[in-house]
């Protein structure tokens, strides 16, 4: 009964088979279909990354596992394959590759000359975006390419994830097996979606930061789902059509840096995706806002190589960051493992791929468990990817995608034998189940010699032991069948030719001086037991030195912490109506002024002696770029924020807290009439960036005015507007458009539910909606300017719509328009002394604060 | 076209509506004796109750009021009692006169086009219309070396008065200098695999040098042609063989300062100065040993790197000092901003140095590196009488109030164009205070 089980299994798998070739071929020959069943017999099988059977068999059949396990006997027609000592694993799977795919062109870098490219150029109907390329399909420009597959099976992968690194919306991967045939090697023809933090060869000059590319994938999430309401289309957008159609993909995101993951991140949480993420070797530093996110990454091994500091003055050029980026990197993954952090590895960013077990033992050595480590090339990649029911283990039905080892994958001196590709063997070393390993008799012209072999068949070493401390190096070359050894004696070369026997080897020779001789070796004894070198048996991230907050000279091992303090008898500038208080007292709890007076007490507090200092609330600064500060590039950049792309590690952050600052606007740059969203931060040292935000603070956002945004020093700018009359239109359009825009809206707001149903939403455009929240008096202006009539001008535009300019900063000419500023309420934060470096800051005067104080 | 026309227009538009820059003054043409004043001598000397006279353009007197008896008849006396008075604070390693609106191409004359420029000469570019010089002068920065920028070999520069009808007027010095970039030996990259900073030699860096050391040895065996046919580069890098000319020495990293001094050794030239930062801190040894004076940036800096100490900057003037070199403080970035030498030599105080040590950062050691020092840097009887009165500290932003100015004796006007749009638009306000 059993029997006939099988064989109609067997039946129903050759069934299988027609379906599974590529019939619609005719070859240029007779048919030649050849059954390529093999039987893996007494080897030490792992069956997924936490599954092992030793003494395995494993029964594979035209490319795919027929079964596994301790006591099966392979049928008859198998051809048999002795793996005695021997390991097989699943062939690992890496995510992150171009295989197959042609070279993106190198994006050049795009500064602020030349003339601006404001519209796409892309030809055809795709997006108004030249960034947002996720038409693109790998699929079809796919080719298989020996040279870099070679690569990638010798250090043991068996499938890649291709996809092109190019635009912030990167179009569809496809998933293929390292083979030679893409018909049968590709698996899945659009298996993922990409996106990433990089413009890529776009030339269109919007977007050009972090803030900007974060801002336009916002807003192609939000003019995908509008476009997708409507059928018919309202126009034809191949990029939206395929953005769409990629949503139902696994989604990946290409961040990079720590930082750039915890932003991706943020991007996904806003439209309910969870990205895969590709991270840096640099996650270790802030691995607790990384967890928190949820994310399963796909994490790089390459560590950065040691640097020279040998030389004390050479040494200085090495920052602290990067020593200890250094020291700590081979320890990302272990400490990703131990927080729970779920991962693939991807050989992407190796100088050298061969050095990717080197790289995977270091790894292992830093605490990162074998078992994770094969999980994360096995099992999470082949999941993520949704192929996990054909790769990742070695399960009946699953693909023959697997290695042969000569021991256990992350052992320092194992080698890998064999590739095998759905089925098809890549061979690198011979399989050979010879040991040579022993101490031998080799005799020769009637003289008897001590020879000794060590080391793996293949890569053995073979010594001529003449005394206890004369020993000779033999060159050997050894086969399953034939021999030749030689080696000086007496200054004068042997070479011995033979064949193997059962104890040995014997045959043919010449000596150096042409004489032809016999000869023979005989295996006496084992090799002397040797003492196994020892493995560190520390956690080896003990020994490693901590992680600092920010990951930057000056950081802290631990966050600070808030403390009751006492000020005493100290001069406290209060900055209020009480004025600067002589020998007083200020008691700080829980983050606020509890106290202010004269011989406060407060046991629990920490006292600090004040007698000779000063003691002011924090210096605040109205218009600052650190910690994230950049420029976008379109004429009107309302939608970028720079919250999106805060940097808590900016070392100028420490600096300004050593000068008393300790709060400031971040603002967008003066580029363009209306730049970005500026963060109200406070400088916390060491947080993560989102921390750093002002809870609950105001919206602002920066405007600019001038030969900046006249791109003046750039002769070939095309960019609207070239002329400050030109400016005027930008803020006049802009705030028509968001009345236009809001109206639109009101109207759709106010419909009935059931209305709604039969009617498309409006799009949601973020360019109308920040303008329409200046307008609300919900986002107060900073501007940068500097010439008394566009001061003028802009608060007249303010007026027309009846809101405020909140600040003109630099304002280097507010003196001239002073009562005008003061009648229309706006806020001046000037330069102190800042002149003559621009054609409109000629008339800056170091007097123009006092005249705005009266 | 249009677009050149209409800049034109504008510019000339605009000397039309606001002043001109201040007349220069008229050399002097009596004998000054300023009374009572707390005197900085310059050298580290002050004299607390101080008679400082000066005629045809000279000191003619430095003393205490109090114990010698000065017929000062002949003199036009100034009561200075309270006020300090200092020579005047000499700015190196500076633009000013040769650029005016820096975002503008028209207005600048630092950087001539090629590497090798020893021949150009800042001197003759020097405009005394600037309308940054009288605000230097409004601080006590009444002398400038005036310095060309950029390629390998800048060119040569001069000391400037800051004052007077034309170049010719204003010139102090001429051709003290000449100035070289020494190139980088790494360069730093950033590996956005590994997200770290990498240090890669400069493949250039020797090309660099060789073509450097190929002008040199061209210029020695220029100069001792009895014939030569005329290579103007040639010719004007002679003065540095023979000691009439300084090279200044711009090297960035403490190995390339070390390269480019023994390189200059090497070649022959008789006088040097370094411009350099923080890596002077590493081989003060080395710059002792071959007694180098170095120019520093202003204290008011960003350290240079990241690891650095964040007040390193602040202190570096007293840890040369103590290292026991000359030193000399000078202003990189806006130039508007150079101004405020006396500033940083105030902060330099304020972290370390002896006032009066600090002083002589902007007054008398700045005059010896300059080759100058026979007649500017201090109060002392035969040199210029180039100095000014403050009300209070001048290394102080407080207290830095200028009341009188000479340059070589000729009194010259503070206020400036600064000062006259306060006072159009107090009335505009109707205030003034």
């Amino acid at each position: 009964m059993r029997l006939r089980g099988l064989i109609i299994l067997i039946g129903l798998l050759l069934v299988n088979i027609q379906v599974f070739s590529q019939e619609t071929v005719t070859p240029n020959d007779v048919h030649d279909e050849r059954v390529h069943d093999y039987a893996f017999i007494n080897a030490h099988l792992f069956v997924d990354y936490q599954t092992e059977i030793k003494n395995a068999t494993l029964l594979i059949k035209e490319g795919k596992v027929i079964q596994m396990g301790a006591n099966l006997t392979a049928p008859l027609d198998y051809i048999l394959v002795d793996l005695k000592g021997k390991y097989i694993y699943p062939s690992l799977i890496d995510l992150h590759t171009h295989y197959g795919l042609p070279k993106a062109a190198l994006a050049k870098s795009r500064g602020f000359t030349g003339a601006e490219q404001m519209l796409t150029k892309t030809p055809g109907a795709y997006n108004a975006n030249e960034a947002i390329k996720s038409d693109f399909d790998a699929s079809e420009v796919f080719n298989n390419n020996e040279k870099t597959a070679t690569i990638f099976r010798k250090i043991g992968f068996g499938s890649v994830l291709s996809f092109r690194a190019d635009g912030i919306a990167r179009g569809t991967s496809t998933f293929t097996t390292l083979g030679d045939n893409p018909n049968k090697n590709i698996l899945i023809q659009n298996a993922a979606a990409h996106y990433s933090l990089n413009k890529g060869t776009s030339k269109q000059y919007y977007p050009g930061s972090t803030m900007g590319y974060i801002s336009l994938l916002r807003q192609t999430y939000l003019d995908a789902a509008w476009y997708g309401q409507f059928n018919p289309r309202p126009f034809l957008d191949q990029s939206l059509e395929a953005w769409i159609a990629g949503q139902n993909l696994p989604q990946f995101f290409d961040a990079g840096g720590w930082i750039n993951v915890l932003r991706a991140d943020k991007v996904g949480d806003e439209f309910d995706i969870q990205y895969v993420i590709k991270s840096g070797g640099d996650t270790y530093k802030r691995i607790e806002e990384i967890k928190a996110t949820g994310a399963t990454l796909i994490a790089p091994i390459n560590f950065p190589e040691a640097y020279d500091v040998d030389d004390p003055i050479d040494a200085l050029s090495v920052s602290l960051a990067d020593m200890k980026h250094w020291e700590l990197a081979p320890s990302n993954l272990a400490r990703l493992e131990a927080a729970g952090i779920n991962f693939a590895i991807t050989s992407d960013g190796l100088t050298k791929k061969s050095n990717f077990l080197n790289q995977m033992r270091k790894a292992i050595d830093h605490g990162l468990s074998e078992s994770t480590a094969l999980k994360a090339l096995t099992h999470t990649p082949a999941k993520l990817i949704q192929i996990d029911d054909q790769l990742g283990s070695l399960r009946p039905d699953m693909l023959a995608n697997f290695i042969i080892t000569s021991g256990k994958l992350f052992d320092e001196k194992t080698i890998i034998y064999e590739n095998w590709v759905q089925g098809k063997a890549y061979r690198f070393q011979s399989l050979s189940t010879e040991d040579y390993q022993g101490k031998y008799t080799l005799t020769l012209d009637n003289k008897d010699y001590q020879m000794t072999i060590t080391g793996a068949a293949g890569s053995e070493k073979a010594q001529l032991i003449l005394n206890d401390s004369v020993t000779h190096e033999i060159k050997s070359a050894l086969t399953a069948t034939l021999a030749a050894f030689s080696f000086p004696l007496n200054k004068k070369t042997i070479r011995l030719s033979g064949w193997r026997t059962d104890s040995g080897w014997k045959g043919t020779g010449q000596l150096a001086d042409g004489k032809w001789i016999q000869w023979n070796s005989t295996r006496t004894s084992d090799l002397d037991p040797k003492q196994e070198k020892k493995k560190l048996t520390t956690p080896p991230t003990d020994a490693l030195g901590p992680v600092i907050f920010p990951f930057v000279a000056f950081g802290n091992e631990t966050h600070p912490q808030q403390h009751t303090l006492l000020i005493k008898n100290t001069t406290v500038w209060t900055n209020e109506t009480m004025g600067i208080l002589e020998d007083t007292d200020v008691l700080l709890k829980e983050g606020k002024i509890s106290e202010i007076g004269k011989n406060l007490q407060d046991p629990s507090a920490l006292v600090i002696d004040g007698r000779g200092k000063h003691l002011t609330s924090g210096i605040i600064d109205e218009h600052s770029h650190i910690g994230g500060g950049g420029n976008d590039r379109a004429t009107n950049s309302s939608m970028v924020r720079i919250g999106d792309q805060l940097n808590s590690e900016d070392i100028n952050i420490y600096r300004a807290l050593a000068g008393g600052v300790t709060a400031v606007q971040v603002l967008h740059g003066s580029a363009n009439p209306v730049g970005g969203q500026s963060a109200l931060i406070k400088l916390r040292w060491g947080v993560a960036p989102d921390d750093l935000k002002i809870k609950n603070a105001d919206g602002y956002i920066k405007f600019a005015l001038g030969e900046n945004v006249k791109r003046s020093r750039n002769p070939s700018s095309t960019r609207f507007p070239q002329t400050r009359m030109g400016v005027e239109q930008v803020y006049m359009d802009g705030f028509t458009q968001a009345l236009a825009y809001d109206k639109v809206w009101s109207v759709y707001d106010e419909l009935p539910k059931k209305s709604k149903i039969n009617i498309h939403q409006p799009r949601r455009d973020l360019v109308d909606e920040a303008m329409m929240e200046i307008i609300n008096k919900e986002r107060f202006i900073t501007c940068h300017s500097y010439v008394q009539s566009e001061i003028n001008m802009l608060m007249k535009v303010a007026e027309q719509f009846n809101f405020n300019i909140n600040t003109f900063t630099h304002i280097l000419e507010g003196y001239k328009v002073a009562d005008k500023m003061k009648a229309h309420g706006a806020g001046a934060s000037t330069f102190s002394d800042w002149w003559n470096y621009k054609w409109e800051v000629r008339y800056a005067i170091p007097y123009n604060a006092c005249y705005h104080v009266h | 076209m249009k677009k050149i026309i209409n800049l034109s227009l504008g510019i000339w538009m605009t000397f039309s509506v606001i002043a001109q820059v201040p007349v220069p003054a008229s050399s002097q043409n009596q004998p000054i004796l300023l009374v009572g004043g707390v005197a900085h001598i310059g050298n580290g000397e002050v004299i607390q109750n101080s008679l400082i006279g000066f005629d045809k353009g000279k000191i003619t007197l430095v003393n205490e009021s109090s114990n010698n008896v000065t017929d000062s008849s002949g003199f036009k006396v100034i009561d200075i009692t309270g006020k300090h008075v200092y020579p005047g604070f000499i700015l190196p390693n500076s633009q000013i006169g040769l650029q005016e609106v820096s975002s503008i191409r028209a207005m600048s004359d630092m950087d001539e086009r090629g590497e090798m420029n020893p021949n150009v000469r800042s001197v003759i570019s020097y405009n005394t219309d600037s309308e940054f010089i009288p605000t230097f002068r409004f601080n006590g920065i009444l002398v400038a070396e005036t310095t060309p920028v950029g390629g390998r070999i800048s060119g040569t520069s001069s000391v400037m008065e800051m004052e007077g009808w034309n170049w010719e007027d204003a010139a102090h010095t001429v051709d003290i200098g000449i100035h070289m970039n020494w190139p980088s030996k790494m360069n730093r990259k950033f590996d956005y695999n590994t997200y770290t900073a990498k240090m890669e030699p400069n493949k250039k860096y020797d090309g660099s040098i060789a073509s450097l050391k190929e002008l040199f040895k061209d210029a020695l065996a220029y100069g001792t042609k009895l014939n030569p046919s005329v290579n103007l580069k040639l010719a004007a890098l002679q003065g540095l063989f023979n000691g009439n000319l300084i090279l200044f020495i711009h090297a960035g990293t403490s190995k390339e300062i070390i390269e480019s001094v023994l390189f200059t050794k090497e070649i022959g030239v008789q006088k040097m100065v370094l411009i350099s930062g923080s890596a002077l801190l590493n081989i003060v040894g080395f710059l002792r040993e071959h007694d180098i004076g170095v120019i520093i940036p202003p204290t008011h800096s960003m350290p240079s790197r990241v690891d650095e100490d964040v007040y390193g900057p602040y202190k570096l003037p007293s840890q040369l000092f103590e290292a026991g070199l000359t030193v000399s403080l000078s202003h990189r970035g806006m130039l508007a901003h150079g101004r405020n030498l006396p500033f940083f030599a105030g902060t330099a105080a304020a972290y370390g140095l002896d006032k009066e040590e600090a002083l002589k950062m902007i007054t008398s050691n700045t005059a010896k590196l300059l080759g100058i020092d026979d007649r500017l840097g201090t109060l002392m009887i035969g040199k210029d009488a180039t100095l000014f009165v403050s009300e209070g500290d001048a290394l102080d932003f407080r207290t830095n109030i200028l009341s009188h100015a000479f340059i070589s004796g000729k009194q010259v006007t503070l206020n400036n164009k600064q000062q006259e749009l306060y006072q159009r638009f107090s009335k505009k306000y109707g205030h003034i205070d």
